[in-house]
């Protein structure tokens, strides 16, 4: 499904890269989570798979039919943007040309908003927000989702509440989730795989191996400490 | 004051430039780009210098010089991406500049005060049909990107995501932008311009509505200011440019008056 062979990222166009000769392969129903230090790579290479921007070497190869994206919330919400609930998914639902109407309250009833149609997106909690982007992402029903940090800024049950759904549509629906996660918690509780991203450099490993390689860090940072 | 010709011909082309320059002046106000109407106005008064001394109509002139300026603005946002503010002095630089050299040269065979604050007797039937011929193409472009546009807006990514060709429209909107100019410069005046494309929005936005509301809120605070800005610069014998723009300040704070006392107001109830 996404696919990336010595895949080389730099801002400048030349060395230091941001990612450094990445390699990877996801296939199709798995939920990864990418995780790593702040600048280690991981917004870059998801900026990469959305082809938001190119590689400066190697290649990167998408294969779906439909990505959903949910962006970071702080990213681009502009909280005092006149736009409401019904306007911001029907206007989405247009630019998609998806013609069944009922398809916006379908999703807005599947992440229990039905009822949020007229408020304002900007009035909307941190939580009540994300799940209308996640909505709006379902819309269309994509085969690949992409998360950027789900839980920035989200209250404790809502992130229950998210990360639960994602589980859901991951399993019944199989539908490929990839998030950037600076959440370790929900990474390794939730992700079927989790690729760790270091100075630019990842790798693929199953969440329990995650689990001990960060505790093995953590001891070592403590040791160090004491 | 109604069966003077030359006001009623001012007040056909008011009418248009109230419904077109809020629609235009939404999208520039969330996108904070504010800033680009007020230097798009002062390219206009290099075309309409340029329309001037070459003895072409200046408003077609001014639509010509704005739209290269407007399309220019948005070239140059590939190469400044992290100074975008400089680009607008960039382009106002080349603007005022071949605006004062052409005026400064004595070559022009009409007065371009007139553009400058805005005038009710200088409407031609000519400008009537040009103002009518852009404002159509122009809210009808608007009707059919109207959706495009507002996830340009509001949330870029998500718009490629969804396959809209955001350079493209952006491109679009640039011609769209010096249309609205070119259509009320006649009426209003290049100096006070952008207050007519942000500030019924500014208006509009405090009540604190959903997109669509708020853009029809916009249109109508913009009907207000530009006729009662006509009438009483008719009966002030001031020119109509300038006073639009104070009335418009006027009803925005009046607004915000409104705004504070209920909510002063509400929370004296909930006590």
């Amino acid at each position: 499904m996404i696919k990336a062979e010595n895949l080389y990222f730099s801002y400048t166009g030349s060395p230091p890269y941001v990612l450094n000769g990445i390699n990877l392969e996801i296939g199709g129903g798995e939920y990864i989570s990418v995780v790593g230090e702040n600048g280690s790579g991981k917004s870059t290479l998801m900026r990469l798979i959305l082809k938001f921007i190119k590689p400066t070497r190697g290649n990167i190869i998408t294969q779906v039919q439909r990505i959903g994206y949910v962006p970071q919330k702080n990213d681009f919400s502009n909280s005092n943007f006149p736009i409401t609930v019904y306007e911001m998914l029907n206007s989405y639902r247009r630019l998609l040309k998806l013609k069944d109407k009922n398809m916006l309250m379908e999703k807005l009833g599947q992440v229990g908003m039905s009822d949020f149609t007229g408020a304002l997106m900007g009035n909307l909690s941190g939580g009540q927000s994300q799940k209308i982007l996640i909505a709006r992402a379902l819309m269309g029903n994509p085969d690949l989702l992409i998360l950027d940090e789900p839980s920035t800024g989200v209250d404790i049950r809502s992130q229950k509440e998210i990360y639960g759904f994602l589980k859901k549509i991951n399993k019944e629906n199989g539908i490929t989730i990839v998030s950037v996660e600076h959440n370790l918690d929900a990474a390794i509780s939730n992700s079927t795989l989790i690729y760790h991203l270091t100075d630019g450099q990842g790798h693929l490993c199953t969440p329990r191996q995650y689990a001990d390689e960060f505790l093995n860090m953590k001891g070592k940072v403590d040791n160090t400490h004491a | 004051m109604l069966s003077y010709g030359f006001m009623q011909n001012a007040i056909f082309v008011s009418i248009f430039i109230s419904i077109l320059c809020p629609c235009i002046g939404i999208f520039l106000v969330l996108r904070r780009y504010s800033m680009i109407g007020d230097t798009l106005s002062h390219a206009s008064l290099a075309g309409i210098t340029i329309g001037l001394m070459t003895n072409q109509n200046p408003i077609l002139g001014a639509f010509l010089f704005t739209s290269i300026c407007g399309a220019l603005i948005e070239f140059l946002r590939g190469y400044f991406k992290k100074y975008t503010d400089l680009i607008l002095t960039i382009v106002l630089s080349l603007s005022v500049g071949t605006a004062i050299t052409i005026i400064s040269s004595g070559k022009l065979h009409a007065n371009a005060d007139s553009f400058m604050f805005g005038s009710i007797l200088t409407v031609t039937r000519f400008d009537m049909v040009m103002v009518l011929i852009l404002s159509l193409i122009s809210v009808l472009t608007l009707i059919l990107l109207y959706h495009q546009m507002i996830y340009i807006a509001y949330d870029e990514e998500t718009a490629k995501i969804a396959g809209v060709r955001v350079r493209l429209i952006n491109y679009i909107f640039s011609i769209l932008v010096s249309a609205a100019i070119s259509v009320s410069i006649r009426i209003v005046g290049v100096l006070v311009l952008s207050s007519m494309i942000a500030l019924p929005v500014a208006t509009a936005l405090q009540l604190g509505k959903g997109f669509k509301l708020t853009l029809i809120f916009s249109i109508v605070f913009s009907v207000i200011d530009i006729l009662l800005g006509l009438f009483l610069s008719y009966y002030l014998n001031v020119a109509p440019g300038g006073f639009t723009a104070l009335i418009s300040v006027a009803i925005l704070i009046i607004v915000l008056i409104a705004k504070k006392l209920l909510s002063s107001l509400r929370s004296i109830r909930s006590r």
